[in-house]
């Protein structure tokens, strides 16, 4: 790799002070998985490179009934993956981040890293979404909040100013019958970009519909609530023929587009069908 | 019969060194002075070269040499000049002042870190003329196309067309009860061996060029790097130790080795260039995509009368292999199935695409994928057992091979019918028959025979040097590469088999072109065959000075002699023993005995069979194919290392699976640059996408020729598998595909288009 | 300018200095004299750089050297407890034929011996899922998944059939 200056911060706000020095040419380094990559393949090319790892208190995965869960930015994915609380409370994030690499970049990659990196094929994006997840951000001049949804506003491109870092993730806690899946879909089994990622987050009360959330991940410039499908099934009562009308609409949410790994007209087929499957298997767990 | 050392899966003697990180690559090898080279490849994918300016580059502190089409010598050469075969084009330059497809190399520096190479590589300025291309065959061939190269024949065709007949045709299609004709298609994988092409270069004072690289074929890399940089043969050493793999596309000289030799000598340093896996896709070698037409009658009882077959090759920017592939894949269409009447044209054009090269298969996965779906088109057509079918036109003793000469045995016949015991395939079938829902399920069968060595193609030949120390030890000299097929331990074993000595007293010295006998390589599946017979034959040799010196000891002629686990006895004499050690050491008045056997073979060809039994699973929602399991049937004839030749068919089967399911390199249809140049996007199997496979094999048809019969098995896999899975899916949803790679979105395409059709019906 | 980072290799301290912006994985290759540990790829896709990080499988192309700095790392060279024996996984890759070009398996052994580290008995799903991310394109992973199976047996004592003689 073409050469940068490294540096270790100890501090949120000297990391801040870093950033806000180098104005624009660093880049923060977490979890390596991206940002070696893109160095590689000269996607980036940063004068600088932050290593945040020092930082103390940033590494703190913990889940309060009542709170929610909390994400700090140097948890990796594979904390999340197996942590009990994520597993029963989040299945759809645990499911993101087991499926979306392997064994030795699940130990490093962060998700904090991830929701940063902002592909449009992120597949943890889209359960954090579906979740209502917001990321807390520290700069300079304080700090602040928002949900992932804004934070991402296009491919690779986030909120963050040049002065700030994202803290930590925080997720509420899910409110009680509701049902989670997430479906990812790749060609091969494991080791893939998504084609098509679907998040369902699903509250049924008495076979009636109190709330839902559907992410779609990579049929978009970012990951995309599928409005029209979550208004056909929110305030209803279910039926396989509605969710089947769901499954249609988010067809017509997603906006696909062809490239080397599939077609637009096959992305959005796909969308179709596992929209429906992912419903089917968010309700499977209520 | 058992024999005491072959037919077992002795310990490897390559194996601790890999598995313990001790294994030295041509990338491990420290080297005082050394200096890394990088190339610069174009981003067009035809077009003159108008300026290239290295002065900035030149200029980078660390940067020692640049090297460009205007200070490399202008020397026409072949890429893979195997002597006397068909598999010489003559098309290259070191660097050429033109780019025939994108990616191809226009300059190499080399500075004293890889990463002043790299930024040294962005600082060339080339200027481009761009000129007309041509990505697919139809514009290639097409009248008033630009020609890629300016050579014979012309046209853009890399070779005169190939053209086999026997028999007579015309009538033949005139006995048919019914004709089947159809276009097959073959995409584009590649060999995504795990070892990045590398090689380190080092002049001595005196002018001689040692080399250390990941090859297959060492003595190639010395000739042709002798003939283009204009040296004796015995001034250019090649070295060999492992390598990570090849699968025949390490069997090319293409500007990198020319590069890093005329690096180092400008500097008078050692250079090593090691390919990143980028460079793997767009400097290495693909498979020749390929179309075929097929045309053939049958009779209602199943045979075939006649045969038509038109094969096109897309060579890309260069011919490489293009001759071998187009000669041995379009003649391996006279056999397979039985068929007297056949008249076959193969042809080979250049395009402005990845440079084709060989690769495991040869031509024969392409040409085989159609004459066995073709097959089962007609089983279908028949409404009979497709598996019956094939074993009923399988070719079989006496029958004339490609290579003009008869089989040996019933091989084929005798893979299908065990398989179709194995996989109960009727049950089997039937139950496929019942199936309801979105997950369906299907077997199929796909049938292959391929042959050890590349004869008559190419005239090859066997050498192996068997010498005894004097403590009754032994070693054999091979220049049969290690590619990490265990082809050295069976080797041994070859050797301790005829000298009825323990395996662990032979070993194997390779790899070093001024030591070892000349080989041609490792390839054409013909390792065991052709140099396991050849040192077999030196063994023999050793055995009779043996014998002839251990006879006068013992008293006994030397036919009365018998030597068991390295113990010489004599027939009916119940008395003392002597060992092999005992036999050669020296003696007061008696001096060590000096044995050298040497043996050169020149074989001519044998013939492996395989039929692959495939179960497979297509998901009608998502048009996903996954493989559940296979029951490959191979005869190899006798079974040299049962553990490595099962590992070369389970290693072959990943390959196919991903051809026919997977893998496809593709280019831009508008520019020619590479769209999946990297593991992400070019999708190889992975351990969670393999079935369980089950390996039957078989000693059927042993080959006299080989060692105690033994014949090849390296290629046979990667044959069969395609069309067993392409098979299965018919089964499955009663949707044919014609070609590889079967996409999801394809599937999804036919389904509906089987739906529409049924309705209108 | 070279920084020096103190680390243990296979349970030797060590200094090593390194280029910021050099790789772990060319800093073992190149600085640390380590050559066991592959470069198939260099952007994590294929596990030949697979080592352990306080005992964690890992891709060190992904990892700059200086983060290296007062881990504990596990080359492929440091598996076998001494010179003179193999580790149970090494002994069945060996035995079952699981390497051929050998090119790979340095990773696959070192992310095997941190699955059985973790988990000493896996199912062959639990196996297959753990080696996702290492490929091999000369065996079709069947005899590598044969010889972690019967490496897992082994070091639980349990009997196995002879492979190889």
């Amino acid at each position: 790799m073409r050469a940068f200056e490294y540096l270790e911060p100890a501090t949120l706000a000297e990391a801040s002070a870093l950033l806000q020095r180098c104005g624009g040419r660093a880049s923060v380094l977490a979890g390596g998985t991206d940002l070696l990559v893109q160095i590689k393949e000269s996607h980036r090319q940063p004068a600088h490179v932050i290593n945040i790892k020092k930082i103390p208190g940033m590494d703190v995965l913990s889940f309060d009934p009542a709170e929610g869960l909390r994400i700090g930015a140097l948890v990796t994915t594979r904390e999340v993956e197996t942590s009990y609380a994520v597993r029963r409370h989040y299945a759809s994030l645990a499911r993101a981040v087991t499926d979306f690499a392997s064994i030795q970049v699940r130990n490093r990659a962060t998700v904090v890293g991830n929701v940063c990196r902002a592909s449009p094929s992120a597949d943890s994006l889209a359960p954090l979404i579906a979740d209502r997840a917001e990321v807390h951000l520290y700069g300079l001049h304080g700090s602040r909040s928002m949900p992932v949804e804004a934070f991402v506003t296009g491919p690779g491109k986030t909120a963050l100013g040049v002065d700030e870092l994202v803290s930590r993730i925080t997720i509420p806690a899910p409110a009680p019958h509701t049902g989670k899946a997430y479906l990812k879909h790749g060609r091969r089994v494991q080791m893939e970009l998504a084609t098509v990622g679907v998040a369902v987050s699903i509250t049924v009360e008495r076979g009636h519909c109190t709330d839902v959330g559907i992410v779609l991940a990579a049929v978009g410039p970012k990951p995309l609530r599928a409005t029209k499908a979550e208004g056909v099934l929110r305030g209803h009562s279910l039926s396989d023929a509605l969710i089947l009308q769901a499954a249609h609409a988010a067809m017509e949410d997603a906006r696909p587009i062809t490239d080397v790994r599939a077609s637009a007209e096959y992305r959005r087929e796909m969308v179709g069908v596992l929209t429906r499957r992912a419903i089917a298997q968010a309700l499977e767990m209520l | 019969m058992t024999h005491a050392v072959i037919g077992h899966s002795v310990k490897r003697t390559d194996l601790l060194d890999k598995v313990t990180g001790n294994a030295k690559y041509v990338a491990d090898m420290p080297m005082a002075g050394l200096l890394h080279a990088k190339m610069k490849r174009s981003n067009v994918a035809h077009a003159r070269i108008v300026r290239i300016d290295t002065s900035a580059a030149l200029a980078l502190p660390g940067v020692k040499a640049v090297l460009t089409h205007e200070n490399v010598p202008r020397v026409l050469h072949a890429g893979s000049p195997h002597p006397r075969s068909a598999s010489v084009t003559c098309d290259q330059y070191i660097l050429d002042d033109k780019v025939r497809y994108w990616g191809e190399g226009v300059a190499a520096v080399a500075a004293i870190s890889e990463e002043i190479a790299a930024r040294a590589v962005e600082m060339i300025e080339v200027e481009y003329e761009p000129l007309p291309a041509a990505f697919t065959v139809e514009d290639a061939a097409a009248p008033g196309a630009t020609l890629i190269h300016d050579r014979e024949p012309g046209g853009n065709l890399v070779l005169p067309p190939v053209r086999i007949e026997r028999g007579d045709v015309e009538r033949g299609f005139a006995e048919a009860d019914f004709i089947l004709e159809g276009e097959y298609e073959g995409g584009r994988p590649t060999p995504a061996y795990m070892e990045p092409n590398v090689l380190t270069c080092r002049w001595d004072g005196n002018g001689n060029l040692t080399v250390w690289i990941s090859t297959q074929t060492a003595f190639m890399v010395r000739g042709i790097m002798a003939e283009v940089l204009g040296l004796p043969l015995h001034k250019v050493r090649v070295l060999v130790d492992h390598m990570g793999g090849g699968f025949g596309a390490k069997q090319d000289l293409f500007q990198s080795e020319f590069l890093c030799a005329l690096l180092a000598r400008e500097t008078h340093r050692p250079v090593r260039m090691e390919y990143t896996r980028e460079e793997t896709f767009t400097g290495g070698r693909t498979r020749h995509p390929a179309k075929i037409w097929l045309r053939q009658g049958f009779r209602n009882d199943g045979t075939i009368t006649a045969r038509e077959a038109k094969v096109v090759f897309n060579s890309g920017a260069y011919g490489s292999h293009g001759p071998g592939v187009t000669n041995v894949g379009t003649a391996a269409m006279v056999s397979l199935y039985r068929c007297e009447n056949v008249r076959l044209e193969g042809r080979c054009v250049y395009t402005n695409s990845p440079i084709a090269g060989a690769f495991r298969g040869y031509g024969v996965v392409q040409t085989y994928y159609a004459l066995d779906i073709q097959m089962d088109e007609a089983a279908e057509r028949l409404g009979i057992d497709p598996a019956e079918l094939k074993l009923k036109n399988a070719v079989r003793e006496g029958d004339i091979a490609p290579s003009n000469h008869p089989l040996i045995g019933h091989g084929l016949e005798a893979c299908i019918e065990k398989g179709m015991e194995v996989v109960d395939w009727k049950a089997a079938r039937a139950r496929t028959l019942q199936q309801q829902g979105v997950i369906r399920r299907g077997w199929g069968i796909g049938c292959e025979m391929h042959g050890s060595s590349a004869y008559p193609g190419i005239k090859e030949q066997g050498n192996a040097i068997v010498k005894m120390n004097e403590d009754g030890t032994v070693v054999l000299l091979t220049g049969a590469a290690g590619l990490g097929t265990g082809a050295h331990t069976a080797l041994a074993q070859i050797v301790a088999e005829e000298l009825a000595i323990p395996f662990d007293t032979v070993s194997v010295v390779h790899g070093d072109t001024d030591v070892v006998p000349w080989d041609i390589g490792a390839f054409a599946s013909h390792t065991t065959y052709m140099v396991g017979r050849a040192a077999q034959m030196a063994a023999t040799e050793i055995k009779t000075q043996l014998l002839a010196r251990a006879a006068k000891q013992m008293e006994a002629e030397p036919s009365q002699l018998v030597i068991d686990n390295g113990v010489m006895s004599v027939v009916g004499r119940d008395g003392p023993t002597l060992t092999v050690r005992e036999a050669v050491m020296p003696r007061k008045g008696l001096p060590a005995a000096q044995f050298v056997g040497t043996a050169t073979y020149h074989p001519t060809k044998s013939y492996s069979f395989a039929a692959h039994f495939a179960e497979v699973e297509v998901d009608t929602e998502t048009g996903f194919i996954t493989v559940k399991q296979v029951v490959p049937v191979h005869d190899i004839g006798k079974v040299i290392h049962p553990v490595a030749a099962a590992g070369q068919i389970e290693g072959g089967i990943q390959q196919g699976i991903g051809h026919t399911l997977y893998e496809d390199y593709q280019i831009d249809m508008q520019t020619g640059r590479s769209l999946n140049a990297n593991f992400v996007d070019y999708k190889m199997p992975l351990a969670m996408d393999m079935p369980e496979i089950r390996t039957v094999l078989l000693e059927a048809a042993p080959d006299p020729g080989g060692p105690f019969g033994a014949k090849g098995v390296g290629e046979d896999p990667i044959v069969a598998i395609g069309p067993a899975i392409a098979n299965a899916v018919f089964d499955a949803i009663g949707v044919r595909f014609r070609h590889y790679p079967i996409k999801p979105e394809q599937v999804l395409q036919a389904l509906a288009a089987k739906r529409a059709a049924e309705v209108a019906a | 300018m070279r920084k020096l980072i103190a680390l243990e290799i296979n349970g030797e301290p060590m200094e090593i200095a390194v280029e910021p912006h050099s790789t772990l994985l060319d800093a073992l290759r190149d600085d640390a004299g380590l050559t066991g540990t592959k470069k198939g790829c260099d952007v994590g896709e294929c596990g030949s750089c697979t080592i352990l990080v306080n005992g964690t499988p890992m891709n060190s192309c992904l990892m700059l050297a200086p983060e290296a700095h007062g881990c504990s790392l596990t080359t492929i060279e440091g598996v076998q407890a001494s010179p003179d024996t193999v580790h149970p996984v090494q002994e069945q890759f060996m035995r079952c034929g699981a390497a051929q070009c050998g090119f790979c398996t340095p990773g696959f052994v070192v992310a095997a011996k941190a699955l059985l580290d973790a988990n000493p008995q896996p199912t062959r799903d639990e196996i297959r899922f753990a080696i996702a991310g290492n490929i091999c394109r000369c065996t079709g992973y069947t005899k590598i998944i044969e010889a972690i199976e019967r490496a897992a047996a082994d070091m639980a004592g349990l009997p196995m059939t002879e492979v190889t003689r």
